[in-house]
C-alpha cells in the first residue's frame, strides 16, 4: 500500500512501540531517552537484518548452488548489503527525530561513522556465519528470532549502558554488539567521544567472528551443493 | 568468467576440458533434513545414518575446441553429475578436471529469474547470474526480447507468464552468452515445436571452430545432426565414446534390450 514508505514507517513504528514499552515499564518520558532509543534500536536492526537474511541466504540460493560456479559468499554478502539499504534511510529518520527533539548537533557526532563501520564489519561476520551453520544445522532458522530478540534485550537499547545493575557487567563483556552500541549513543546522542577501550573491544569482536566465520565458510563452501 | 568476446584465442584441436580418473562420491542423509534435533537422535543412536553414492566411476574424457560432445546416458547415469563438476559446482572426490577458456552452464533454465519482477529485470537478472557484464546485455537486449518472442509481454511481471514463455525467455537469455565452453543440460525441450526448431537452429549457430559444446540430451535425432562426438555414460562409467551415430545405435539397442555384457559387468 505504501511500497516505499514502508522503509520509513516500519523503524518509526518500531521505535514508537518499544518507546511505549520504556514509559509504561520504566516510567520516563525523557525526550532524550527517545533519541537514545531510536539510534540504538536502528543500529541493531542493521545487524538483526544481516542475520535474518543472511540465515538462509545459501539454503534459499540452492537453485543458483546447483547451477552456476560463483563465490558462495556473495549470498551472505547481499543480505548485508540489503540490510545496509534498509538501514540508511533509517539514520534519515533518526536525524529528523534528533532534529525535531532539539538535541545538539556536534562535530563528535562524527565517531559515529567508525561505530558503524565496525558493525557492518560485525553484520558481514554474523551474516557469513550462520548462513553456513545453517547448512547443516536448518532449523537455525527457526531460533533465530528468539536469538535477535534475546540480543535486544541484553544490548542498552531500551536502557542506556550506564543504567546497568553493576551485577551485570558481564553482559559487558559477553555481548558484541554492547561495546559498539554504547559507543554509537556516546556519539549520535549525547555528543561525546566513545571509550576507545570500547571501539577497540566491538573491533575484536567483529574481527574474530569475521575472521573465523570466513574460515569456515570458505573450507566447507565447496560441500554446499552436495548439502543443498 | 565467460565473455562475449569476439575474438577467442582457441584453436581448432586445442584441448579445451581434460577429465582424468574422476570419481565423485555423494554421502547422502538418510534422515530428510539435517536439523540440530536429528543430528542429537543420530548421537544417541550411535553415529550418523548415511548411504553412499557413487555418482561417478573413474572418468576419463577429454574435449577439444571445434568439437560438440553429446552425453547420453539413462537416469541417473550421472550426465548432470560430471557437468556439474566440469563447470566447478560439485568438486569431484578423485581424479582432476582442466579447463582451458570460460566455461558457461546451461544447466538449468531461469536460474537467477524473480518471478515478481518484469520480463526486461529479468533478462538483467538472468543474464548477470550467466556472468555477462551490464553493459554486454544492455547491448543483446533487443536481440534477447525479439528471440523470445514475447513482445509487449517482457515488462508483464514473470509470475504471469506461462511456463513455455518463461522457458523461452530463459533459453533466449542464456543463448546470448559466448562462452569458450558451453554446456547445456536438457534445455533445449522447451516451448512450442517453432520455438524449439529456432532453438535448435541457434545452438547450430553456436558451434564454431574456436568454441566447445557440450549437450546433454535425451534427444536422439539432435545429438545425431549437431554433434561431432558422442559420449555414453551408464551409471557413473563411461561406457562407449566415439562417431554419433555408432554410439547412439548401441545405446538404443541396450535400451531395448535392457542388458549387455559391457554394462552388467560388476568391476
Amino acid at each position: 500500500m505504501f511500497g516505499q514508505l514502508w522503509l520509513v514507517l516500519n523503524p518509526l513504528l518500531l521505535s514508537g512501540v518499544y518507546f511505549i514499552l520504556i514509559v509504561i515499564i520504566g516510567g520516563s518520558t525523557d525526550s532524550a531517552r527517545y533519541v537514545h532509543l531510536t539510534a540504538s534500536l536502528f543500529l541493531f536492526y542493521l545487524v538483526a537484518n544481516s542475520l535474518t537474511g543472511g540465515v538462509k541466504s545459501i539454503t534459499a540460493g540452492q537453485r543458483l548452488i546447483l547451477n552456476t560456479a560463483f563465490p558462495r559468499i556473495m549470498l551472505p554478502l547481499s543480505a548485508v548489503i540489503i540490510a545496509i539499504f534498509k538501514f540508511l534511510p533509517t539514520l534519515i529518520v533518526f536525524f529528523v527525530v534528533k532534529a525535531i527533539i532539539g538535541s545538539p548537533f556536534s562535530l563528535e557526532m562524527l565517531w559515529a561513522i567508525p561505530v558503524l563501520l565496525i558493525t557492518v564489519f560485525l553484520a558481514l561476520g554474523l551474516a557469513i556465519t550462520i548462513s553456513c551453520i545453517n547448512v547443516y544445522f536448518r532449523d537455525i532458522a527457526n531460533f533465530l528470532p528468539y536469538l535477535t530478540r534475546t540480543l535486544l534485550y541484553l544490548s542498552p537499547i531500551l536502557y542506556e549502558a550506564s543504567d546497568l545493575n553493576p551485577n551485570l557487567k558481564v553482559l559487558e563483556i559477553v555481548n558484541p554488539l554492547f561495546p559498539i552500541l554504547d559507543s554509537w549513543s556516546r556519539a549520535l546522542v549525547h555528543s561525546e567521544a566513545p571509550q576507545i577501550s570500547s571501539l577497540l573491544q566491538g573491533l575484536a569482536w567483529a574481527t574474530g567472528i569475521f575472521f573465523i566465520g570466513t574460515y569456515f565458510f570458505l573450507s566447507r563452501e565447496r560441500e554446499f551443493a552436495v548439502r543443498l | 568468467m565467460s565473455s562475449l568476446s569476439a575474438s577467442n584465442l582457441h584453436k581448432t584441436n586445442e584441448l579445451a576440458v581434460s577429465i582424468r580418473n574422476v570419481g565423485l562420491t555423494y554421502t547422502t542423509a538418510i534422515d530428510k533434513r539435517p536439523t540440530l534435533k536429528a543430528r542429537i537422535k543420530a548421537f544417541g543412536l550411535g553415529g550418523k545414518q548415511t548411504r553412499v553414492v557413487r555418482a561417478l566411476d573413474n572418468i576419463n574424457l577429454d574435449v577439444n575446441y571445434g568439437q560438440v560432445l553429446g552425453v547420453i546416458g539413462t537416469n541417473g547415469a550421472g550426465k548432470s553429475s560430471l557437468m556439474r563438476c566440469v563447470a566447478g559446482i560439485l568438486p569431484p572426490s578423485q581424479g582432476r578436471i582442466e579447463v582451458y577458456g570460460s566455461v558457461s552452464t546451461l544447466l538449468a533454465l531461469g536460474v537467477g529469474f524473480n518471478p515478481s519482477m518484469s520480463g526486461r529485470d529479468n533478462v538483467f537478472l538472468g543474464g548477470l547470474a550467466a556472468g555477462m557484464s551490464r553493459e554486454e546485455i544492455d547491448g543483446h537486449f533487443d536481440e534477447i526480447a525479439d528471440f523470445s518472442e514475447l513482445g509487449d509481454a517482457i515488462d508483464a511481471p514473470m509470475r504471469t507468464y506461462s511456463s513455455g514463455m518463461y522457458a523461452r525467455l530463459a533459453f533466449s537469455v542464456a543463448a546470448t552468452v559466448r562462452p569458450d565452453i558451453l554446456i547445456i543440460d536438457e534445455a533445449l525441450s522447451t516451448g512450442d515445436a517453432k520455438f524449439k526448431e529456432k532453438s535448435l537452429n541457434r545452438v547450430k549457430e553456436l558451434r564454431s571452430d574456436d568454441r566447445a559444446l557440450i549437450l546433454v540430451s535425451h534427444a536422439m535425432q539432435t545429438l545425431r545432426d549437431t554433434c561431432n562426438d558422442v559420449a555414453w555414460l551408464h551409471k557413473g562409467k563411461l561406457i562407449q565414446r566415439g562417431e554419433p551415430n555408432q554410439v547412439i545405435d548401441a545405446y538404443q539397442e541396450f535400451l531395448h534390450l535392457g542388458k549387455s555384457a559391457a554394462i552388467d559387468e560388476d568391476v
